[in-house]
């Protein structure tokens, strides 16, 4: 055996790293694998979060805002605790992000509220004088993408494992169920009653008409999104 | 002498000659630099020592005989002399074994870098730099220490002139409570944690005016709102009657609360800040997100600068 691998440097090469892989696989992948479980306290995104993030990445935060907070003093302090690998478990993609124009956005859901977000999206300069974000407007007028949404949640529930519909656990020992629809219509149902609850909290009356009549603005959505990021 | 004394003796002298042209053509030689001086006699010395390393091996490889004694394995007829290891090769040898395992064992994961422990080294020590140059911090300091918190942390909803921002439903600070919120509260009732615990207050249907004997009506509660949020003053009002008859029993006779009863609604105080930060606030104009991130000495500060907002008033 040896002698014949002596003789085919090719095999031979193969071999080493076989052994070599070998010991990477049983030295690393067990601590990755217990390092991106998910963090308890994480739940899946909801219909109407999943169709905010999607307005998220359509509109490009991530290109100025980040989602992930370095264990430093200086960030914990204004951010909140640093991130926890474990906390991505449900993010597809994850937003990191590598550059910080705006602040961070991971836990941005503690500290401002629905009707911050509504006026800061109009304007950003109307709560923050300093501001250099510009103004985004017409999410006030788009309709969000719900069946766009609702695949995505199908997809990640069926080919990745994300647990919709079953309990997670959470940090007082708890446990919560995100659900999904099983259909697009109910899909649809879903999303706008998520999307009520948002806009009763939400003063512009062209949003509110708006879901009224059975549509979710953009900007529904995606305040949705932005306050589950805790 | 043989020849190979002779020709270390004419390399030697060439290279050192060589040195010597070569600085000494140099633009003003060695300066009289030290660090050029050093150099130089470095160059110096490893060309001397070079030459006799080389000549003592040469001439080794020239002269030397095999001997000792053969060791009993013999591969192919090739045999090798018995060559125990050298004593201090030995005792290094087990050292590096012993040492390779304290380093395994707890050498390395007893001083293994970690990011997190970093941080965590990081964060104590600035607290304790903090915690020192601020135990004592009072007065005027403390209220400069409020406002660049507050700028940091509130400005986005409450303004920078504090005065609240009723788009983002902020509440203004330069009053303890407004009209629009004390009506909210006697209509609904309130429980924020305002005194560190759950003490919810009544709405309506629970707030009886003493004098009449009946639940406080909708004029009592105009002229009662208008009466608080003007800062307990006009004390011969209609809304001063009322507040005595029904608000005093548990705010005081001067707003000023009763403690695990109920809060201040005269003044900002100290506590009740820090309660509002540690558990957010939820009334009229809408919720305010808990900010209990922030460490006690700030919590203090931002106290401090809300209640020298609404001095004099």
């Amino acid at each position: 055996m040896f002698h014949w691998l002596e003789k085919h440097p090719f095999f031979f090469a193969v071999g080493v790293f076989v052994v070599i892989a070998f010991a990477g696989l049983i030295e690393i992948v067990p601590n990755f694998a217990q390092a991106s479980r998910p963090v308890i306290g994480t739940k899946p995104v909801t219909l109407l979060e999943q169709a905010g993030r999607d307005v998220y990445i359509k509109n490009s935060c991530n290109a100025c805002h980040s989602q992930l907070i370095r264990p430093f003093k200086a960030e914990t302090d204004r951010y909140g605790h640093y991130s926890l690998s474990g906390e991505y478990a449900y993010d597809r993609p994850f937003l990191w992000g590598s550059k910080r124009t705006g602040p961070d956005l991971m836990r941005v859901g503690n500290y401002r509220t629905t009707e911050w977000h509504e006026n800061h999206m109009k304007d950003p300069k109307s709560v923050m004088p300093s501001s250099i974000m510009p103004g985004y407007p017409w999410m006030f007028k788009n309709s969000a993408d719900i069946d766009t949404a609702y695949a995505t949640q199908l997809t990640n529930a069926q080919f990745f494992g994300v647990p919709y519909n079953k309990p997670v656990p959470m940090k007082d020992g708890s446990t919560a169920v995100v659900k999904m629809a099983d259909s697009v219509a109910g899909a649809h149902a879903m999303a706008l009653a998520e999307a009520k609850e948002i806009t009763s909290k939400m003063k512009d009356q062209n949003v509110k008409d708006a879901v009224a009549r059975g549509e979710i603005p953009e900007i529904v959505a995606l305040i949705a999104y932005l306050n589950s990021m805790k | 002498m043989n020849k190979l004394y002779l020709w270390g003796i004419i390399i030697t002298a060439a290279m050192l000659g060589a040195t010597y042209v070569t600085v000494g053509y140099q633009k003003g030689g060695l300066n009289g630099d030290i660090v050029n001086m050093l150099a130089i006699a470095g160059a110096v010395a490893l060309v001397i020592i070079t030459m006799f390393v080389v000549i003592k091996y040469v001439r080794q490889m020239q002269t030397d005989q095999a001997s000792g004694e053969l060791a009993d394995e013999s591969w192919d007829n090739i045999g090798e002399y018995k060559n125990p290891v050298p004593f201090g090769w030995a005792i290094m040898f087990i050292g590096t074994m012993i040492w390779g395992m304290w380093y395994f064992t707890i050498g390395y994961p007893v001083n293994a870098f970690s990011q997190i422990g970093q941080y965590n080294e990081e964060v104590k020590e600035k607290d304790a730099e903090f915690e020192k140059k601020y135990a004592n911090i009072k007065g005027e300091q403390l209220v400069n220490m409020g406002e660049s918190v507050y700028l940091v942390e509130c400005v986005a909803c409450h303004g920078l002139n504090a005065d609240g921002n009723n788009e983002v439903d902020a509440a203004d600070l330069n009053q303890r409570i407004s009209e629009k919120s004390i009506k909210y509260v006697i209509n609904h009732g309130s429980n924020n944690k305002l005194l560190g615990t759950e003490m919810p207050m009544p709405d309506r249907n629970g707030l009886f005016n003493a004098e009449t004997g009946a639940l406080i009506t909708d004029k009592e509660i105009d002229a009662v709102a208008k009466y608080v949020a003007d800062g307990l003053k006009d004390a011969n009002s209609a809304g001063a009657k009322v507040f005595a008859n029904v608000c005093a029993a548990c705010h005081g006779p001067d707003g000023k609360g009763m403690a695990y009863v109920a809060p201040d609604i005269a003044t900002w105080n100290k506590q009740l800040v820090i309660n509002v930060l540690d558990n957010g606030k939820k009334g009229v104009i809408g919720k305010m997100p808990a900010m209990d991130r922030l460490n006690p000495k700030q919590k203090e500060a931002i106290a401090a600068y809300v209640m020298s907002l609404s001095k004099g008033e």
